[in-house]
């Protein structure tokens, strides 16, 4: 799948905020995602590299891949089971 | 032809083993093998390991800098624990430049105010308990004073009221993400060899203190740039072993946590029982009060923070620069309150260390020792399917 063209029904700025923010409003956030819809996550946290796309892929949830953008964050996308 | 000297196969092997080293995450178990390990030769070499003594002697040195206290604040170059605090720093940024990692990271405004409070949070309780996550905690635990098994029930009591105000302030705070600088293609390239000249200078210290015939600190300083080492290339985070089961219901820190201290606490029976080092040493804490209220303010200050005693120092050698208002808010209160305290001669009433086998024997403290970690694991292993207490 390509990451880059992903349309994603919303979108989490994490960036910035460490272990456990962004786990944290991952979570929140992706309650609100409806079925069968992507949110993408931007964090700068080294931490989250782990948290995230464990996380992405429990509860039925699919994680879809993540990757370092040229700005200086990692993009991450989920798409909610 | 050219790759079948012995140089090129030795340069081969080399690169192989730093990507294993410094490109690639450790495992956290493994982390904790090593991290008890580490710790055990901490105890035979000098004493029990601590963190918390050395944010005091920080705080006591900015209070006498400003006018504020009368002696003379033990050196920093020669206090036992600023020493290994140092080397854990140190150690951190060098498994940090080694791995291209390291930047300085900026976090939003209320994120430093947290960092602040949980850092004053953190200093009050490990006056009270007499010791931080590490000394108060592990390595309490594993010296089997009671007091280590009570900041433990604190710690886990204040994780969850923490916790609470986590999701309170995501509910009621809005908060957006602040831009990053992108790092320059130049400074990845530059790292490993900074991180290098930061090693060499590690090793030249100790032999610096060696020659100085104190070569029992020198070895400090490189037990404490191990640890740096160890968790900065785990990302160990002791917050986690309490936070998490309420949280996502993870189950991992908890089972690494429990399995690094049946480890710690088994090498120091040896070492007790056997009289290598005193078996009261390191029995030094407020049990009960001071351990579990201590343990209950820390709890709340590390899910403030986002870091713990340690953590907290290891995510400074990364670049974090939340965490150094982190440590400034934990060591000037440490500092503040240990005074006021001891003035007041409260310091006692918080309770004293008992040591375990003193009344259980240690025939039947070993296997509780055992049994006790392992229940702990259980139930969150337990958590980890039903999500009986996650909170959200």
């Amino acid at each position: 799948m390509d990451l880059h063209n992903i349309e994603a029904h919303s979108t989490l700025d994490a960036r910035g905020l460490t272990c456990p923010m962004p786990l944290l409003r991952t979570k929140k956030t992706l309650k609100g995602v409806p079925e069968g819809e992507v949110l993408e996550i931007w964090g700068t946290d080294p931490g989250s590299k782990n948290d995230i796309p464990h996380f992405g892929a429990k509860n039925g949830n699919t994680f879809l891949g993540l990757y370092d953008d040229d700005e200086g964050y990692t993009r991450y996308f989920i798409r909610k089971g | 032809m050219a790759s079948t000297s012995f140089w090129s196969s030795l340069k081969e092997e080399a690169r192989r083993n730093y990507i294993a080293i410094f490109e690639q995450e450790w495992p956290t178990w493994l982390a904790g093998i090593f991290l008890a390990l580490v710790a055990l030769l901490i105890f035979l070499w000098q004493g029990p390991w601590g963190v918390a003594a050395g944010y005091r002697n920080l705080g006591d040195w900015i209070f006498y800098a400003v006018g504020a206290g009368e002696e003379r604040p033990y050196s920093m170059w020669l206090h036992p624990i600023t020493l290994t605090n140092t080397g854990l720093i140190v150690g951190a940024l060098v498994s940090a430049l080694m791995s291209r990692q390291f930047k300085l990271h900026r976090a939003p405004p209320l994120e430093y105010a947290k960092s602040l409070m949980g850092g004053v949070f953190m200093g009050a309780g490990a006056v009270l308990a007499a010791g931080c996550n590490v000394g108060g905690f592990y390595t309490a635990a594993a010296m089997f004073d009671m007091g280590g098994l009570a900041m433990m029930a604190g710690l886990i009591a204040g994780a969850w009221i923490g916790l609470r105000y986590l999701l309170w302030e995501m509910e009621h705070l809005q908060q957006r993400g602040v831009a990053q600088h992108p790092p320059k293609e130049s400074w990845l390239k530059a790292q490993p060899f900074m991180g290098g000249t930061f090693l060499v200078l590690v090793i030249a210290s100790f032999y610096t203190f060696a020659v100085l015939e104190k070569t029992e600190l020198g070895g400090l300083l490189f037990f404490g740039f191990l640890i740096g080492l160890i968790m900065h290339r785990s990302r160990f985070c002791f917050v986690r072993a309490f936070r998490c089961p309420f949280m996502t219901g993870d189950a991992e820190m908890v089972k690494v946590v429990a399995m690094s201290l049946m480890i710690y606490g088994m090498g120091t029976a040896v070492i007790k029982w056997a009289w290598i080092q005193e078996p009261a040493m390191g029995v030094n804490h407020n049990f009960w009060m001071g351990s579990l209220f201590g343990g209950v303010i820390f709890g709340i200050g590390m899910l403030l923070a986002g870091g713990c005693a340690s953590s907290t120092l290891w995510r400074i050698g990364e670049g974090q620069t939340k965490m150094v208002v982190t440590l400034l808010g934990f060591a000037l209160t440490n500092s503040l309150l240990a005074t006021v305290l001891k003035n007041f001669d409260l310091y006692d009433k918080m309770g004293q260390g008992r040591f375990i086998p003193d009344t259980l024997s240690w025939y039947v403290t070993v296997p509780s020792f055992l049994v006790f970690f392992v229940f702990w694991a259980f139930v969150a292993i337990w958590n980890e399917k039903s999500e009986k207490l996650v909170m959200f």
